[in-house]
């Protein structure tokens, strides 16, 4: 066989052409540019109105694109953000603010005083706090384009505390929809714009430096002070499978992942290039709530029995493997909170008391009712506790059983008042941040107003006559005596039992830097990436 | 012709009626609401309460069903109850990957499927048919999930030569839109080359047996021209059928290819929809993806006359 010139010409075409395929398979995968952050947050982003729901995406989506009257500080103390010189009457009945300079809309537009009114008013209808501030309140009114004044009944303390929580502002234009119905508008006077062109619901979410916010002067800390963005663009990537997620943060696709399951935790500190932190030191209360409307939870002796029964350990072991991440927690403010007392917290035993939970049963007159817990197969952790309660109630005789759905099959559930078989419910598991735990002011699930209240419905006239004193405290340690007396209370009550704490780090290229760490929510500002 | 034709897009408007109805019930029926996963985990019932009215979900069940049809039938999806904004905008969005990848699948499914089948057909019983079956049973066989993430610790991890994830739009170059879908393109299509291969070999064995294959063989014909021009063209039916049913699966059911490799197509639209039970969207995707069935099997019915003329409608 004879090999013409032109065959070796074409073979050795062939083989550069084949020798060159990775460099420009590189090329086409090459990192993305060091302004642009990729963050893998930890659910998708499906509702844009932080006034409507409680979902902590929709509310760092807020933090982005809204500003804030005020903002918790690193110490959780409230500094002004939006509001520049502000007062308050001698009385103590009438708040005076005025709006700093430079705060515009991002359609150009400046922010008025009647932007924040509507907004207050909006947030009042809905959230803990807002509607705390509204029974308290006689009038909100602007006095003229950058001032506005609340006038309350009897003096509050605690005022602009309540501001911090949750309340974004908004047009005035949008903050006139009613409460019930999201605004998608997403034009907010923040240090970020949403990127309309870029948004594809489900995937991906483009958030823009705005280039004409004007930070305060002061340093940055915790969520107040200057927001400085130090980036130009900031991409929220959808990625529902978390091994996908893993692989793109270790090829350098993506620079963070908020919510890394705990078996990846080895992987991610062997890398040179990864690192997990953790910004939320207060972390997660599980905690499971009983129906106390219906039997056998409408006992309150049969509610004590679970208190007594639950082994934080055991749960923890299936939330969270690495104990450096978790703890119990006996306060019913949280641990750690500046209010966490150890008022009546001699039900806690290591390993729990099965023993005593059976007698408590007993004298429950427990007959052996079906008890249903609601078990979210879509969420792991929710699913893996549910099935410890399970084995838990089963080995101290309690008849009961897991309905298996997934969140949105227990959201709807939790609803229903009714006995089990007419499609209620006896438990459900669900989580709430540490530190809000610390304001029963702000957090529904501290109330116990019986069926006018969260789900589960406990109910003590007298907790509540005592959380209604809460905001009338001046002092800390008035607060602190308030607290305890009011956990002596709720752990008699026992309408909810915790399951542990757990502190979930996330997971950061070492490029990227400079993130602040709060409760909950995860501030952009602030972070480079080298 | 133009009678079958008619008889099929009338009974597709029946087909149509049947998928609605069952759709419309069946997320009725299950459990769950938009309107509590809209309010969130820490929310109260008067939250919930309030969202589900302005939603209407409260109306009765009935009045639903005929607002639904009414509006579709004027052209109107509606509206993600999450994004808010249109379905078929949100649908547009996610078609591109979806065919993108179904695509390329099919065309890397049906060349090598094929080539493979035939091969094994015209050898076999030898090395190479056995090499090719056991090929077909491993690819027919591991998961699309187990390969996908061999291929990500591989290609993308260890070389570099290839994304982890994501998908870009051809628009933004056809470079960068070919090489986001190599991995899922193999991926995916290693269970469509078994399946086709299989399909063909035992096709092209059936004909190969036939007598007319052994006079054109003493007639002298060359293997090219038996394989080729006598039984592929007779072996055409089943594999046309296989093909069309693939590409019709492939559609509808690449969701978890799209999710291994973060592609934001129409199968993790629907998954979403559903988690968040996003009713226009589950619905109008449901209703559009069997519509394309119907489409993809008409479109497939006919191409049998093209291959098979002794077929007449």
């Amino acid at each position: 066989m004879t090999i013409s010139r032109r065959e070796i010409l074409k073979a050795g075409l062939a083989a550069g052409a084949s020798l060159a395929i990775p460099s420009v398979l590189r090329a086409q995968t090459a990192p993305m540019d060091a302004r642009t952050v990729h963050m893998v947050k930890a659910a998708g982003l499906s509702i844009f109105d932080p006034t409507v729901t409680t979902v902590n995406m929709t509310l760092d989506h807020g933090l982005a694109i809204y500003d804030t009257l005020f903002s918790l500080d690193s110490k959780f103390m409230p500094q002004p953000q939006m509001v520049g010189k502000w007062g308050v009457s001698d009385d103590k009945k009438t708040y005076t603010f005025g709006l700093r300079d430079g705060l515009n809309w991002h359609d150009g537009t400046p922010v008025t005083a009647a932007d924040c009114v509507a907004s207050i008013r909006r947030w009042g209808q809905v959230k803990p706090g807002g509607k705390f501030l509204m029974a308290r309140a006689s009038d909100i009114s602007k006095k003229d384009e950058k001032t506005f004044t609340i006038v309350l009944k009897e003096p509050l303390g605690l005022l602009p505390t309540l501001l911090t929580q949750s309340l974004y502002v908004m047009r005035e234009k949008d903050a006139d929809t009613p409460a019930t119905e999201a605004v998608t508008a997403n034009i907010g006077s923040g240090p970020f714009t949403f990127n309309h062109a870029l948004a594809k619901p489900g995937s991906s979410f483009a958030y823009d430096r705005n280039e004409k916010y004007v930070p305060r002067s002061e340093p940055s800390d915790g969520l107040a002070g200057g927001k400085i963005v130090k980036v130009d663009r900031v991409i929220w990537d959808l990625i529902g499978d978390q091994q996908t997620a893993l692989a793109a943060l270790q090829a350098g696709e993506i620079d963070y992942v908020e919510l890394p399951p705990a078996d990846f935790y080895p992987v991610i500190e062997s890398d040179p290039n990864l690192t997990l932190q953790v910004l939320d030191a207060s972390g997660q209360v599980y905690y499971l709530r009983m129906n106390c409307l219906q039997k056998p939870f409408d006992n309150v002796k049969a509610r004590q029995a679970v208190l007594h029964l639950v082994n934080q350990e055991a749960y923890l072991s299936v939330i969270s493997p690495d104990p450096k991440y978790s703890s119990t927690v006996t306060s019913f403010f949280g641990d750690g909170n500046p209010v966490s007392n150890d008022e009546n917290t001699g039900w806690f035993k290591k390993g729990g008391d099965p023993e005593k939970a059976k007698q408590l049963l007993k004298e429950a007159g427990y007959a052996g009712e079906k008890v249903v817990i609601l078990q979210p197969t879509d969420w792991a952790e929710g699913s893996n506790t549910s099935q410890v309660l399970a084995a838990e109630l089963q080995k101290i005789g309690v008849n009961a059983e897991l309905a298996a759905s997934d969140w949105g099959g227990v959201a709807a559930r939790r609803v229903n008042k009714g006995p089990v078989n007419e499609g209620g419910w006896s438990i459900f598991i669900t989580t709430e941040s540490n530190s809000s735990r610390g304001d029963p002011t702000a957090t529904e699930s501290l109330g116990a107003s019986g069926e006018a209240g969260w789900f589960g419905w406990p109910k003590s006239a007298e907790y509540e006559a005592l959380r209604a004193k809460w905001a009338d405290v001046q002092t800390i340690e008035e607060r602190k005596a308030l607290a305890s007396k009011m956990q002596q209370l709720a752990w008699d009550l026992a309408g909810t039992v915790f399951l542990g704490r757990v502190v979930s780090p996330i997971a950061r290229r070492k490029t990227l830097t400079g993130l602040i760490g709060m409760p909950e929510l995860v501030p952009m500002w602030n972070m480079e990436k080298a | 012709m133009t009678s079958y034709i008619l008889r099929r897009i009338i009974s597709t408007v029946a087909v149509m009626a049947m998928v609605g109805i069952f759709v419309f019930l069946l997320l009725r029926l299950a459990p769950g609401d938009p309107a509590a996963i809209i309010a969130g985990k820490s929310a109260t019932a008067e939250m919930i309460a309030g969202i589900r009215e302005k939603l209407g979900l409260n109306d009765p069940m009935p009045v639903q069903f005929i607002r639904w049809v009414r509006d579709m039938l004027g052209g109107d999806f509606g509206t993600s109850i999450f994004a808010g904004r249109p379905v078929l905008e949100l649908i547009s969005q996610r078609l591109e990957p979806t065919l993108s990848l179904s695509i390329l699948t099919m065309i890397l499914s049906v060349s090598v499927g094929v080539s493979f089948g035939i091969l094994a057909a015209w050898r076999t019983g030898g090395l190479v048919d056995r090499l090719l079956a056991a090929f077909s049973a491993f690819g027919y066989s591991v998961p699309v999930f187990v390969i996908g993430y061999f291929f990500i610790y591989f290609f993308a991890i260890r070389a570099h030569w290839l994304p982890v994830q994501g998908y870009v739009p051809i628009e933004r170059g056809l470079g960068p839109w070919f090489v986001h879908l190599v991995l899922p393109t193999v991926a995916l299509g290693l269970g469509f080359i078994a399946f086709i291969a299989r399909v063909t070999r035992a096709s092209m064995l059936e004909v190969l047996s036939e007598d007319y294959m052994r006079t054109a063989a003493a007639k002298g014909a060359s293997s090219y021209a038996m394989l080729f021009h006598h039984a592929l063209k007779n072996a055409g039916v089943p594999i046309l059928t296989v093909i069309g049913i693939s590409f019709a699966y492939l559609i509808g059911g690449v969701v978890l290819t799209e999710t291994v490799f973060n592609l934001s197509g129409i199968g993790r639209l629907v998954v979403d929809a559903i988690n968040n039970r996003d009713y226009p969207i589950i619905q109008s995707v449901l209703i559009l993806t069997s519509g394309l069935y119907v489409v993809i099997n008409l479109t497939v019915d006919l191409a049998y006359t093209l291959i098979d003329p002794r077929i007449r409608y």
